[in-house]
């Protein structure tokens, strides 16, 4: 039911569902529990669309070419409105702030902690 | 006279950092009209350069500084067996010093009508030979001031701002923040956050503060997209200056794009109206959208009107239309006042970025000319060159074939020979009235002739 209602969101990303998107968000359906059951959907695809995201980008790896770039970059957009349009102001900024402290680590080429360890405990970030 | 320290951070061993901007703001401001700039160094390991700033060519002055004064040749000052009261954290820096003595430490700049007297292709360095380290410049400046005079121009606002990208980059870790602040120093209209602070002074709730506040996010979020953008495109200068892709590296680059990215969403979250969030994050994703299009588009070169628009209402108006809604959404202004507005920014940022592609095409704009032609940018001049019946086969041609220099050069010719930049500017010019007529029906509370002159100032510059 949850992909049905998910369908307009993947418009341009159609290719990357059966390329791993799914296993991811349905990875993190998992740890939404905890969240509204019409907000839970969205919010898993947020956390799926940018661990997609930055990995199709190459963040704190390879830079990926161009238009893997771009693609990366939209998973990145799309995640923040459908955060926008679901999230509490508390778990909006906890995401921005994992995505900052993952890049800061990639820019220093530091290592991170892993992206789903982090996207999970920012589902839980209360006011 | 006026006194002064241009402070800066060097972040690489040796490294050319361009000061001419800072400079220029520094002569600015002072109001100095003619006369001189002083400049010296105040470190034995730090020189001053006057060159042109071309990536190879600085490193090729790079290397000549390594064969002339090699960092392994063994330099006496590196005994420190031989020498008294070192300091514990003294570095192995002969060569350091003595590359500096092949440069000079001092400068002293000519100011004719306010400006800095440079040649085209003039930059004024501090050439850091030791780095990276905190360094400073003393700086003087004397000849004939002119008295500054406070302007009702919405000048008080666009200061905030910056002090609030000042404060906001000061606490980011460096790796990121230094080249965010390359490309901040280095320049940019600012016309996003002026539109965010404007329209948020329309409705009955007006907060400087938390306008401010936005108003800086949108230009960082602006500045994320523009580091990305440089990369997929393969730019070398922004501004005058090197991108950051080619600076740093790619890997740099998208890491540096994506924390501002995401440090803008924060602080957008963080102002705590939904409206603005979701406002934001729509034109943030119709940017995101666009771009794909407008690589995809690439292939079809020149391309069409309507890609054209297609692309430009995403890529640069949806950021235009965004800030002008959300600054009025901030202060709870009516929706009818908030979708005009939207409608205004929407056309504004179309017109603006035609404005932009003729900039392409005249040689007074600092930019080397051609530089969309060269790199395939979608270009409404050339789409409208290709279509030109005495000169759009020769386009087409040349188009399609590999761009050397010889090419580049032949189509900006046809592109000016024929009527291309007067449609171009007939259309911009067009849809900054169609902007204008936009605030003819609703309330703006004085602000109108200040919005219609941005209006009109954004698509009025020939350079």
């Amino acid at each position: 039911m949850s992909v049905q209602i998910l369908d307009r969101e993947l418009e341009r990303l159609e290719g990357l569902w059966a390329d791993g998107l799914s296993d991811t968000y349905h990875a993190y359906l998992e740890s939404v529990g905890d969240h509204e059951p019409q907000a839970q959907p969205k919010l898993a695809l947020a956390a799926a669309l940018i661990e997609v995201g930055i990995r199709l980008q190459g963040l704190g790896g390879r830079a990926a070419a161009p238009p893997t770039l771009l693609m990366g970059d939209l998973c990145l957009a799309r995640a923040s409105r459908l955060l926008a349009d679901t999230a509490t102001q508390a778990v909006q900024v906890a995401f921005a702030q994992a995505i900052e402290g993952l890049s800061a680590a990639a820019a220093a080429g530091n290592p991170a902690r892993p992206v789903r360890e982090l996207l999970v405990h920012a589902f839980s970030a209360t006011a | 006279m006026i006194s002064g320290r241009l402070r800066f951070e060097s972040s690489r061993a040796t490294e050319f950092v361009d000061l001419t901007r800072r400079i220029r703001d520094e002569v600015q401001k002072s109001g100095l009209r003619t006369g001189r700039v002083h400049l010296q160094s105040l470190h034995t390991t730090l020189g001053l350069a006057i060159n042109e700033n071309e990536p190879l060519l600085l490193r090729d002055f790079q290397h000549l500084l390594e064969r002339l004064a090699p960092g392994d040749a063994g330099y006496e000052h590196d005994d420190f067996a031989r020498r008294y009261e070192i300091a514990l954290d003294e570095p192995v820096n002969g060569h350091a010093h003595c590359r500096q003595l092949l440069l000079t430490g001092f400068a002293t700049l000519l100011v004719e009508d306010g400006k800095l007297v440079l040649g085209r292709w003039q930059s004024v360095f501090a050439v850091e030979l030791d780095g990276p380290r905190h360094r400073e410049l003393a700086m003087q400046l004397d000849g004939d001031f002119v008295e500054q005079v406070e302007k009702p121009d919405g000048s008080q606002e666009a200061r905030l701002v910056e002090l609030e990208l000042a404060r906001q980059l000061m606490v980011d870790p460096d790796p990121v923040a230094l080249p965010m602040r390359r490309l901040m120093e280095a320049g940019g209209k600012r016309l996003r956050p002026k539109l965010v602070q404007l329209t948020s002074q329309i409705g009955p709730r007006h907060d400087a503060l938390r306008a401010t506040s936005l108003a800086a996010a949108v230009e960082l979020l602006h500045n994320a997209t523009l580091i990305h953008d440089d990369y997929v495109d393969e730019s070398t200068h922004r501004r005058g200056q090197p991108t950051v892709a080619a600076a740093e590296g790619a890997e740099r680059a998208i890491a540096v794009g994506d924390y501002y990215f995401a440090k803008a969403t924060r602080l957008i979250a963080e102002i705590g109206n939904s409206d603005v969030t979701t406002t934001m994050a729509e034109a943030l994703e119709a940017i995101c959208a666009s771009q794909i299009d407008d690589v995809a588009l690439r292939g079809a070169f020149p391309g069409d009107h309507d890609s054209y628009l297609r692309v430009v209402r995403g890529k640069t108006a949806a950021l235009f239309a965004a800030a002008c809604a959300s600054g009025a959404l901030l202060s709870d202004a009516p929706p009818e006042v908030v979708g005009a507005l939207k409608r205004y920014g929407d056309r504004l940022g179309v017109a603006f970025q035609m404005a932009d592609d003729m900039v392409d095409f005249s040689p007074s704009s600092g930019k080397p000319v051609g530089l969309d032609i060269r790199q395939r940018v979608l270009s409404l001049p050339l789409i409208y060159a290709a279509e030109d019946r005495l000169v759009g086969a020769e386009v087409r041609r040349l188009l399609a074939g590999s761009l050397g220099d010889k090419e580049v050069g032949r189509v900006a010719e046809l592109v000016t020979s024929s009527d291309a930049l007067k449609r171009v500017g007939d259309e911009a010019r067009g849809l900054v009235d169609e902007a204008v007529r936009e605030l003819e029906s609703i309330e703006l509370d004085g602000l109108r002739p200040t919005l219609v002159s941005l209006a009109r100032s954004a698509v009025d510059r020939s350079a």
